[in-house]
């Protein structure tokens, strides 16, 4: 073993990476070599000198309240929401409708549209609001429906004839009306805003989500920031990404996951309207040296010249830090 | 001169055996006892087809641990309780997308070095000083109240000492990339494998054995130059 390899092969040694078969080697080089032996107790004292920065256990209230919090965002997920359930239960009952392709495509179609359908009804009546009481009511479900087939689960030939047996899951769906402060309707806002099917009742909740913010309701912490921040970062339509942004704007100086978000907006959104709008709404915390960065970077490198000057503006406002 | 003198164990509270992971097979890693394996497989699945109860026993296996990495990387309780939330929801999201191809352990880990990695590569960027570790209510943590040497505090000239080295310790690790500081976290702090720790961070054993030289290179320049 020359010394060169020798160096590796010493920090390998002192975190107990070095190989059964190399160990022979490896000490008798260091048993005639005096510099390499140095060199192993060098590692060996920056291995302790490191340390000296304990590693223990986090301390039992951290625990504790991080536990507490994971509890109430896990609950605050509606449980069995429709698609969840349905897509798990869709793998499975696409594993046994493998030989007949048709039928599962027409299943596919089948509860994409009813899931699309059911949800903008709901945004629908939510849009109607000012009714103070929460109405809920079902569709009477239809006894020779094949419409209402949220999926099929088993399907039985009955030995030689023609019959079959099929046994499918009927989709619900159902109304409800309230006021944007109802809880309950908020919880479907939140499920609205991440409905992938249909654009226009995520691109309404969002919308509804971030007026009330906007206007500081009960939008202190949680799930519909998050709603906010999600749709800002990776919303494909911009007018939903501005809605976001004009909901999110109360907590920029409080809040630094908001605070970076628009930044990451001002630095990477593809539509100018967007970026726009985010330096407006750091105008406020210009102090943060993190935003006066980001706004350098912009005022030299956005494409576009409206906003480069808006950046040199706002940086020419902030007061000089002494 | 036994190089296993100097090998730092997981502390106490790691959730994996301290037996040699590469030893056996990646199907066995997770657990010596065959039936502790099988029983989290099984927890895994009815946790993916729904149970929150479940999901809930899977979580307290590993959040100490993640909890402990998260708050050793970050040095804010704040900002390990985050990560905490981020990671076990993202799991909870994306709990249909294990398939077993690797063992739990290694999928939540990497949940949660890529949350870490987010975290310091922002901070890098902020260029902001992370010199004393906080609380949740912003005081600053003793870092050697973990360390119990009742001569220490018998002598308060060493103890200042050794809080000045601590702090130059942390000052080095900023220093490093954030990968740097991930592998070196992971071997020096948490004890796992160069093996395992390609695999959490999606990269070749080779490329952590690597990664772990840069980092101890760097930290014995930095630290060297302190004296």
């Amino acid at each position: 073993m020359k010394c060169e390899s020798a160096q590796e092969t010493i920090v390998l040694a002192v975190y107990g990476e070095l190989p059964d078969d190399k160990a022979p080697e490896f000490e008798q080089h260091l048993a005639g070599c005096e510099r390499c032996r140095q060199e192993f107790e060098a590692v060996k004292a920056l291995s302790v000198a490191m340390s000296l920065v304990p590693s223990g256990d986090p301390p039992a209230n951290l625990v504790a309240r991080s536990r507490l919090r994971l509890e109430e965002a896990l609950d605050a997920i509606p449980r069995g929401s429709w698609l969840a359930r349905n897509w798990r239960q869709f793998g499975q009952g696409i594993g046994r409708l493998r030989g007949a392709p048709a039928a599962v495509s027409a299943v596919v179609v089948a509860s994409l549209t009813l899931g699309g359908v059911s949800g903008y009804e709901v945004s629908q009546h939510s849009h109607a609001s000012p009714v103070a009481q929460t109405r809920y009511s079902t569709v009477p479900p239809e006894d020779n429906a094949p419409d209402n087939v949220a999926n099929v689960t088993s399907i039985v030939q009955e030995p030689n004839s023609e019959n079959v047996e099929v046994v499918y899951n009927r989709l619900q769906p159902v109304t409800v009306s309230g006021s944007l402060g109802d809880p309950k309707i908020r919880q479907l806002l939140l499920i609205g805003a991440r409905n992938r099917v249909n654009s226009e009742v995520k691109d309404d909740s969002v919308g509804l989500l971030a007026h009330e913010c906007r206007a500081g309701h009960e939008c202190s912490d949680g799930p519909v920031r998050d709603a906010l921040l999600v749709a800002l970062r990776y919303d494909k339509s911009a007018a939903v990404r501005l809605k976001a942004l004009e909901g999110l704007q109360p907590y920029v100086s409080d809040d630094l996951r908001v605070r970076d978000t628009v930044l990451e907006s001002l630095l990477k959104d593809p539509d100018s309207r967007v970026r726009t709008q985010a330096i407006g709404l750091l105008e406020p915390v210009g102090a943060d040296s993190s935003v006066r960065e980001v706004l350098h970077t912009v005022a030299a490198r956005d494409d576009n010249p409206e906003i480069r000057l808006a950046s040199r503006q706002v940086l020419d406002q902030i007061p000089q830090v002494q | 001169m036994s190089a296993d003198s100097l090998r730092i164990y997981p502390s106490p509270g790691a959730p994996f055996p301290v037996t040699d992971p590469t030893k056996l097979k990646s199907s066995q890693r997770m657990a010596i006892d065959p039936s502790v394996r099988a029983t989290e497989a099984d927890l895994i699945r009815e946790a993916q087809a729904g149970s929150r109860t479940a999901f809930d026993a899977l979580v307290r296996q590993y959040d100490q641990a993640v909890l402990r990495l998260a708050l050793h990387l970050t040095g804010s309780e704040q900002d390990a309780e985050d990560i905490h939330q981020e990671a076990f929801l993202k799991a909870y999201r994306y709990l249909g997308n294990f398939r077993f191809e690797c063992s739990f352990y290694t999928w939540i880990y990497r949940i949660v070095t890529n949350l870490c990695l987010d975290l310091l590569r922002r901070r890098k960027s902020r260029r902001e000083d992370q010199a004393v570790m906080l609380d949740s209510s912003g005081e600053e943590i003793d870092l050697l109240t973990n360390v119990t040497d009742q001569r220490a505090s018998a002598n308060p000239d060493r103890e200042l000492n050794r809080k000045i080295l601590a702090e130059r310790i942390r000052e080095a690790l900023d220093k490093l990339t954030p990968r740097e500081r991930m592998v070196f976290e992971l071997k020096h702090y948490q004890g796992l494998k160069l093996r395992t720790i390609g695999e959490i961070l999606n990269t070749t054993e080779e490329t952590a054995k690597n990664t772990l030289f840069r980092a101890t290179r760097k930290l014995r320049a930095i630290l060297a130059e302190l004296r």
